[in-house]
């Protein structure tokens, strides 16, 4: 339960700025939605009258962009993107920095077992980004219904945000073999960084070639924000896939940090 | 210039893997234009009569996918994000690491005055941003060339890659700057991306939203707007605003570091 504490206090401010700059980065976004809704609206007209296979190699999002959902749809990728930092940078940090810091046999030497240390920790990292997720719906709600022009569905958008935590907890996930896969962790922004960028710019050319398996390489693909609207559910094959590698990735986590040598400084 | 040899070497490691990224990604991202081609001219009149903003929201903006150049100047923006993310905690760590690995007082004890290792530090700074431009710009030619049919692509890609120099430094400088000047060097790193971070979605609200084109000043991602460059290369008052950043945030950190007491 200290320990538990502990991580809560020391993650705070971060988990602090990062809300605040995700909410804003939405409030900021969101404010333009209806000047640009205006400028959609003349050319889906044109659209409607193009032939069938040019709509088809455009994407299925875009019949829909003009609407509150469409729109927040794209956003929504860089809000994922904010995430999946976050939630890979505290998966990296909050295992590793122990190491780093030379605290890791002060911890050690308590009387507590690894599983437990583990436990609270991951407890921790789970409560931070819980309460990022509570913080944000809250707030991209209020957003949304401020800039709604005609009512749209509150169940889709509410699929939509909470999409956020589902791939958080991959990334969160990730975070933690990571620290525990690399011998020491010198910095942890650098492979964050890099990792999620990588799967990011997958993302895009990725979304050009359609469905497939190639959309199980990335993260970001797991959740298709278009599929939520038209159908009002997650895909199953995508859902059991984050699953899986949670559970590895946690699995691994667990297993490592138990046997895992650590340097006295 | 020992020192400029060790820092040569302890970023040779990343470097390469830097360098690998940016192959992959060019032949990858590339490799996507056939299959943008195949759905030709249909596609470019719809294009032509799409609103500004939903281009921004594709990340087309206003360049020609139906051409590889075209499409390789909406593959730029991701190039230059990678750029910029290694610069900028390329100019972070180089400072702050000294204090991370407590070795700061090690290095500071050597005869060697704080603005020597501060210019040794710099310089192979600019070498690693030099060699990362120049890879992209011989894989970019290679990349590019092998899709056309004939077209000089080459001016276009080198103001491109100009640009993205200009960006680099920038980044490089500033990130330079947080973490030599700045009091937390725990942290400089993460300040420096965040910084990169914010000046990135501040240069997509801008694509998007359109009325807020007076802050393009504020991120060097629109000073090298894709589009523009490739037909008149960097606008000049865009390359003084860069190199002037640099050389505040350079006096700003020759001046800080000469004068900070290390952790």
């Amino acid at each position: 339960m200290n320990m538990y504490l502990y991580e809560l206090r020391a993650y705070r401010n971060v988990t602090i700025i990062w809300i605040a700059s995700i909410v804003g980065f939405v409030l900021l976004m969101m404010s333009m939605y209806p000047t640009f809704a205006s400028d959609a609206e003349a050319f889906m007209e044109l659209f409607a009258s193009m032939p069938d296979s040019v709509v088809q190699a455009m994407g299925i999002g875009i019949d829909s962009i003009a609407s509150l959902l469409g729109y927040y749809s794209y956003i929504f990728l860089y809000v994922l993107l904010c995430g999946a930092i976050q939630a890979m940078h505290l998966g990296g940090s909050i295992l590793s920095k122990e190491t780093r810091e030379k605290t890791a046999d002060f911890l050690l030497a308590k009387p507590v077992t690894r599983v437990a240390i583990m436990t609270s920790k991951l407890l921790a990292a789970l409560t931070l980004l819980l309460a990022t997720n509570a913080i944000y719906f809250a707030a991209a709600s209020l957003i949304a219904a401020m800039v709604a022009q005609e009512p749209y569905d509150y169940g889709a958008f509410a699929l939509i945000s909470f999409s956020l935590l589902l791939l958080q907890l991959i990334f969160l996930a990730m975070g933690i073999a990571a620290a525990l896969l690399l011998p020491r962790m010198k910095t942890v922004l650098p492979v964050t960084l890099g990792t999620v960028f990588a799967f990011f710019v997958l993302t895009f050319i990725g979304s050009s070639t359609g469905d497939g398996l190639l959309r199980y390489a990335t993260p970001f693909h797991y959740y298709d924000r278009a599929y939520m609207i038209q159908h009002g559910g997650y895909e199953t094959g995508f859902v059991t896939a984050s699953i899986v590698i949670i559970v590895a990735c946690t699995l691994f986590g667990y297993r490592r940090y138990q046997k895992r040598d650590v340097h006295a400084v | 210039m020992n020192l400029y040899g060790r820092e040569m070497r302890a970023h040779r490691k990343s470097l390469l893997i830097w360098i690998a990224g940016i192959i992959v990604m060019l032949t990858i991202g590339m490799g996507e234009y056939t299959s943008m081609e195949e759905s030709g001219n249909a596609m470019n009149a719809l294009l032509a009569d799409m609103p500004k903003a939903l281009k921004a929201l594709m990340g087309i903006g206003e360049l020609d996918i139906g051409t590889p150049l075209g499409y390789y100047g909406v593959l730029f923006l991701y190039l230059l994000l990678m750029a910029a993310i290694h610069a900028s905690m390329l100019g972070a760590a180089i400072l702050s690491k000294e204090e991370r690995d407590k070795t700061a007082e090690f290095l500071l004890a050597k005869p060697l005055s704080r603005r020597r290792l501060l210019v040794y530090k710099l310089l192979a700074a600019l070498t690693n941003v030099v060699i990362f431009n120049v890879v992209m710009l011989v894989s970019s030619l290679l990349v590019v060339g092998a899709y056309g049919q004939g077209e000089t692509t080459a001016p276009a890609i080198v103001f491109l890659l100009m640009g993205m120099l200009l960006v680099q430094v920038v980044f490089l400088t500033v990130g330079m700057a947080i973490a030599g000047a700045g009091r937390q060097p725990k942290r400089a790193v993460a300040f420096s991306a965040s910084a990169m971070l914010l000046t990135f979605l501040l240069s997509m609200a801008i694509e998007i939203s359109g009325h807020i084109d007076y802050l393009r000043f504020l991120t060097p991602f629109q000073y090298v707007d894709a589009a523009v460059v490739m037909d008149t290369g960097i606008e000049a008052s865009y390359t003084l605003l860069s190199l002037g950043i640099s050389a505040l945030s350079l006096i700003i950190l020759f001046v800080g570091y000469n004068r900070r007491d290390m952790k």
